[in-house]
């Protein structure tokens, strides 16, 4: 029993950690209609930023504050300086191509990841570095008895529900939402309609990198931060979102529990090599039985 | 008023909208009609900012507004009901509507509110199915939706892009009158895009006729409806 609820006390803030990132692509690629590689790069950078700070004797929420600035920063200059510009060079034959024309700021996504891992390897020399978390990492203790979990884990689990329901009501209520969505959904009608569909789009990157850069400050008192040291969770926050549909916002919240839950399952009870096998025969299965993921609306649907 | 001066579009080396001029007054209804291909659809995109021109002007109150963002061109008061009753499905009829308004909400919160009432007004079916998603509405719903968008702008000129299509007499009829309505009542200018030429022109004061991308007629409407030379030439009927 004492095993099975620490998989699952492990696998929830895991699960958390995945379940923002998933949050994170799916903002940009709701805004913007890409997966954005970039982005733990990002959440990287701004976990960087944080632990010097917090190094030379800052307040941890000051650090906070300041490695969200940077990471949405970040997202508004990815958009600013790289995105808009390669929308706008259509002309040349690859650019232009229809098929290359989705695929090339995915590929320029890429890219910047390289090279905020090699900007951030110069800076802070490529050394591991961690900071301590903002509350206790010792096992809680009800009645006498430790449980499963430490406050920040429910901290942690706390931050993503409160991320959810905010960017949810955000889009769902608010008219920066609604025109967000609108222009995601058909930005020539939204053009039309006086929405500043540029503006928007970079409004998009700007939460997205805001919502990264939390990842990485969570994931940062467990695993110490290396310019490098963010990639496995990058891969696994994608693999969540795609299994909870791309453009569902709960969808990939549900997703990136569920294989915070696989994982910690599967290393407990089986062998930890076999973790990747189960996260690919998921997501096989998915593609398979239901390809617009779990939550994700159905392509082709319009009448 | 609007004034089209010498006005080239191309797109893809193919030349869609070559010299044109006309001019639109302030309060009327124009309508510029053509076969398919005639460059109708390619003009009211170059009004609204969607397309840049090659050459000439587009002047809307003395200003010259070629080659500006969609989005300002919206500001300046032109709104436009595009091709093929675009509306946004995935969004409900109330969103769709609140859309055209955003970028009002600022400086003007109370009317937004009520343009948008109106709209309920004048198309009461929209109001009952206000929180549907657009998706599911009829084609004729739909053209009302894209109308009432663009109307939430509070526009002085009015584009319509084909309204008619692929709508039933009956609709097309509604459509028609409520646009004629709100040209005569509150001096809406309209500029109409239109295949079926009749209906367009039995409601419309001027009439410019388009043929490969050229004005081959610019008179009242009454007098080109009557030129029966000019529409067995261009028109095929």
């Amino acid at each position: 029993m004492q095993t099975f609820l620490n998989a699952l006390f492990t696998g929830g803030s895991r699960g958390a950690i995945y379940a923002l990132v998933a949050l994170g692509l799916v903002l940009v690629w709701r805004g913007a209609g890409l997966i954005n590689f970039a982005q733990m790069g990002q959440a990287m950078f701004s976990a960087y930023v944080a632990s010097t700070l917090i190094a030379q004797g800052y307040n941890y929420w000051i650090a906070f504050f300041v490695a969200l600035i940077v990471g949405a920063a970040l997202g508004a200059a990815i958009d600013i300086l790289v995105i808009r510009p390669l929308k706008k060079k259509s002309g040349t034959a690859i650019l232009g191509s229809p098929s290359m024309r989705d695929a090339i700021p995915v590929i320029a996504s890429l890219g910047i990841l390289g090279i905020l891992q090699s900007v951030a390897g110069m800076i802070w020399a490529g050394s591991e570095r961690g900071f301590p978390a903002p509350v206790s990492t010792v096992a809680l203790k009800v009645g006498g008895n430790t449980m499963p979990f430490t406050y920040f884990d429910l901290f942690t689990i706390g931050i993503v529900i409160l991320i959810l329901i905010a960017t949810s009501l955000f889009l769902a209520r608010t008219s920066v939402g609604l025109a967000m969505r609108a222009s995601a959904l058909n930005s020539e009608v939204a053009r039309l309609s006086g929405i500043r569909t540029r503006s928007i789009r970079t409004l998009g990157w700007v939460i997205s990198g805001a919502v990264a850069s939390v990842a990485g400050l969570l994931v940062t008192p467990a695993t110490n931060i290396s310019p490098n040291s963010l990639d496995l969770i990058l891969i696994i926050g994608f693999t969540a979102c795609v299994i909870g549909g791309l453009d569902s916002l709960l969808g990939s919240v549900i997703g990136g529990f569920l294989l915070g839950f696989v994982i910690a399952f599967i290393s407990v009870y089986d062998i930890p090599e076999d973790i990747f096998i189960a996260i690919f025969l998921i997501l096989m299965g998915i593609m398979f039985f239901r390809p617009q993921g779990l939550f994700g609306s159905e392509v082709g649907r319009r009448v | 008023m609007l004034q089209i001066n010498n006005l080239s579009v191309s797109y893809d080396s193919v030349q869609a909208v070559n010299q044109i001029s006309f001019t639109a007054q302030k309060g009327r209804i124009t309508t510029v009609i053509g076969a398919n291909g005639a460059g109708k659809t390619t003009l009211l995109r170059t009004i609204s900012g969607l397309i840049a021109p090659k050459s000439g002007t587009i002047s809307w109150s003395g200003r010259e507004i070629q080659g500006m963002r969609p989005e300002n061109i919206v500001r300046a008061g032109i709104a436009q009901a595009p091709e093929g009753h675009s509306v946004i499905a995935e969004l409900t009829v109330e969103e769709n509507i609140r859309m055209g308004a955003l970028f009002r909400l600022r400086t003007n919160r109370a009317d937004v509110r009520a343009a948008i009432s109106e709209s309920y007004e004048l198309f009461p079916r929209l109001e009952e199915r206000k929180s549907q998603k657009a998706g599911t509405l009829s084609g004729g719903e739909r053209q009302m939706l894209a109308i009432s968008r663009a109307l939430v702008s509070r526009p002085e000129l009015l584009l319509l892009d084909e309204p008619s299509l692929g709508l039933a007499p009956l609709i097309v009829e509604q459509i028609i009158d409520t646009v004629s309505i709100l040209c005569r009542e509150k001096g809406l200018t309209v500029l109409l895009v239109e295949q079926n030429a009749n209906t367009a022109l039995a409601i419309a004061d001027h009439g410019v006729l388009l043929a490969l991308g050229k004005v081959v007629a610019d008179m009242p409407a009454a007098q080109l409806r009557a030129d029966e030379s000019l529409r067995a030439a261009y028109l095929g009927y």
